[in-house]
């Protein structure tokens, strides 16, 4: 009755097999069906705009795609979103009782969280890409800079988004392994700190995520008002340089602190 | 006798709550149950053993291996805990495979090994739906096959029978015994008895947190024979099957709860009456059966006191 068992798993593979779990249990969430719903505002909003055109509006499509991107989706969509799934990475698991099958299977603790971080960013962008898309089509196709342009654009904020829930999910990973309800604390840092320390004069923005975050948008149209005398902005190197560390980082720290962690789970 | 479950002077605890005391045994080869009444420790220690906690005193050495933090021994450890936790949306075949997978094999090895462990728990017919449109003891039934699916050499069985009709409480336990006569170690955690006593005779009792002895289980059964113990049906034909039950020896007495249409039987020597109940499962379609044993946590607090 002995089968031949495989050898000590390296961390990769073992973290692929998690990954293959967790993606097929964490898209067709209702979770995700919600955020999409979200997320797929401004192609609604988009549609209506062409359909309905007003009459005196300052901005070209393009522009107004820019700042959709800018505001909604990096600036406040995507940071909660990365808030919903990263803060429930491991917690999920746990509240559904189904941790107990990865922990009693010869993968690290480390695989563990790797796949089942990669399954969180693979359903983000599953669910976000399309979104983003479909709003750059809407909204600039057909006007009078015609398809097309602004298509590296496209590319590069696609890349920026990919970055903001890189991130942000790494941050509020770490909040769900170190907090038994994360979600407050994680509302309370995108809308106090980010909200308002990141339009502060001076160098507070340089402590927020998101004064780097948007300053990876860099083809939206001037912000009008007080936001804009303070706003700071970052070259894209250094930009993508402190979301990238911080990302790294937080999973870093996440890993080890799921990797030692007891995790009581009972009928 | 090749040690592959060793506790030494374990002890855990949540917080200010003692859930384990002092625990010292090592199991080698073959059946062995872990008996004691609710909120024993039987979990506790169950979780200790599987690695899932880690003891706050004390070693719990799994094949040699520290149990906490030592992933590469799952390769032969199976777990078949007490929680009703799937993955609602895959199929049962799914399900197991999907764990296979985390033990390296390969897809056409992972869905062989897994036909054979959905086959052995009699749950071929059911393999391709959804495991959350299973009942009770079917999700029962697919635990068991993801925890054996990889032949492992040590099974942690965690109340492995609740919610399963006769029938198929006789079919687990003749596997479980199977198991343990192939030379791997089953530790089988319940609080009902007679569940035991068609596997094993081997038997850790626990309570409040210690286990007492590796006790004789003939010696545990007369004590507990002298309590009427409490026995749940729940039949298509609650009335028929009440018929055919009522005139045994050693019933205390039969009820029909109004509310669920349940049998509720208090009965002394379980064997004739649980053998009988097999007999008539067919006929009266007997889904489930209970037995509730509250009187365990009375005959533990004599055994302590002896």
């Amino acid at each position: 009755m002995e089968t031949e068992r495989p050898a000590t798993r390296p961390t990769w593979a073992a973290a692929q097999d998690v990954f293959a779990i967790s993606i097929e249990r964490m898209l067709p969430r209702p979770r995700s069906f919600w955020v999409f719903l979200l997320m797929a505002m401004p192609v609604v909003f988009g549609i209506l705009l062409r359909i309905y055109p007003p009459r005196d509006l300052p901005l070209t499509g393009f522009e107004l795609y820019g700042m959709v991107v800018a505001l909604f989706f990096v600036r406040n969509l995507l940071p909660l979103v990365a808030l919903l799934f990263g803060s429930a990475l491991i917690s999920d698991a746990v509240d559904s009782k189904t941790l107990t099958y990865f922990l009693t299977r010869p993968v690290s603790r480390l695989s563990i969280f790797i796949g089942e971080f990669m399954a969180y960013l693979v359903t983000v962008m599953t669910l976000t890409v399309p979104c983003v898309v479909l709003t750059y089509i809407v909204l600039s196709v057909g006007t009078p800079q015609g398809a097309g342009f602004g298509a590296t654009h496209l590319v590069q904020d696609l890349a920026a988004c990919a970055l903001t829930l890189f991130t942000y999910g790494a941050l509020f990973a770490l909040l769900g392994v170190s907090l038994k309800k994360p979600l407050i604390p994680g509302l309370l840092f995108l809308f106090v700190w980010e909200g308002f320390v990141a339009n502060f004069p001076g160098d507070a923005p340089n402590y927020t995520l998101t004064a780097y975050a948007r300053s990876l948008i860099r083809h939206r149209p001037a912000e009008e008002g007080l936001a804009e005398l303070f706003s700071k902005f970052f070259g894209v190197g250094e930009s993508v340089f402190v979301l990238g560390s911080v990302g790294v980082i937080s999973l870093v720290l996440a890993t080890w602190i799921f990797s030692r962690r007891e995790y009581v789970i009972s009928s | 006798m090749t040690a592959r479950v060793v506790f030494e002077k374990a002890s855990r605890w949540y917080g200010p709550v003692m859930a384990l005391n002092d625990v010292s045994f090592e199991l080698g080869p073959g059946v062995y149950g872990l008996l004691g009444p609710n909120g024993a420790g039987k979990s506790s220690l169950l979780k200790l053993a599987s690695g899932q906690l880690r003891p706050s005193q004390g070693s719990v050495r799994l094949l040699g291996r520290p149990a906490f933090g030592s992933p590469d021994v799952f390769h032969s450890v199976g777990l078949c805990s007490d929680t009703d936790a799937l993955f609602e949306d895959f199929t049962g075949l799914q399900f197991v495979m999907a764990l296979l997978s985390l033990n390296g094999f390969d897809r056409a090895t992972s869905e062989k090994l897994a036909i054979e462990a959905i086959e052995t728990v009699d749950l071929k017919d059911a393999m391709h739906r959804k495991v959350g449109g299973y009942s009770k003891g079917m999700r029962q039934r697919i635990k068991l096959a993801q925890s054996l699916a990889h032949k492992p050499e040590v099974l942690f069985l965690d109340e492995p029978l609740t919610g399963m009709d006769p029938q198929n409480r006789k079919r687990i336990s003749d596997l479980m015994k199977r198991l343990g006569d192939e030379g791997r170690t089953v530790l089988v955690s319940t609080h009902i008895l007679h569940e035991l006593e068609q596997v094993t005779q081997r038997v850790l009792l626990i309570h409040n947190g210690r286990v007492l002895a590796e006790g004789n289980l003939r010696e545990i059964r007369d004590l507990l024979d002298r309590h009427p113990r409490s026995v749940r049906l729940q039949a298509r034909d609650p009335r028929g099957l009440a018929r055919e039950l009522v005139g045994l020896p050693d019933l205390v007495s039969l009820n029909m709860e109004d509310a669920t249409g349940h049998l509720v039987a208090e009965i002394r020597k379980p064997d004739a009456f649980f053998s009988r109940v097999q007999e008539l499962a067919a006929v009266h379609g007997v889904q489930e059966m209970w037995v509730t044993d509250e009187n365990l946590e009375s005959v533990f607090s004599y055994l302590v006191s002896k």
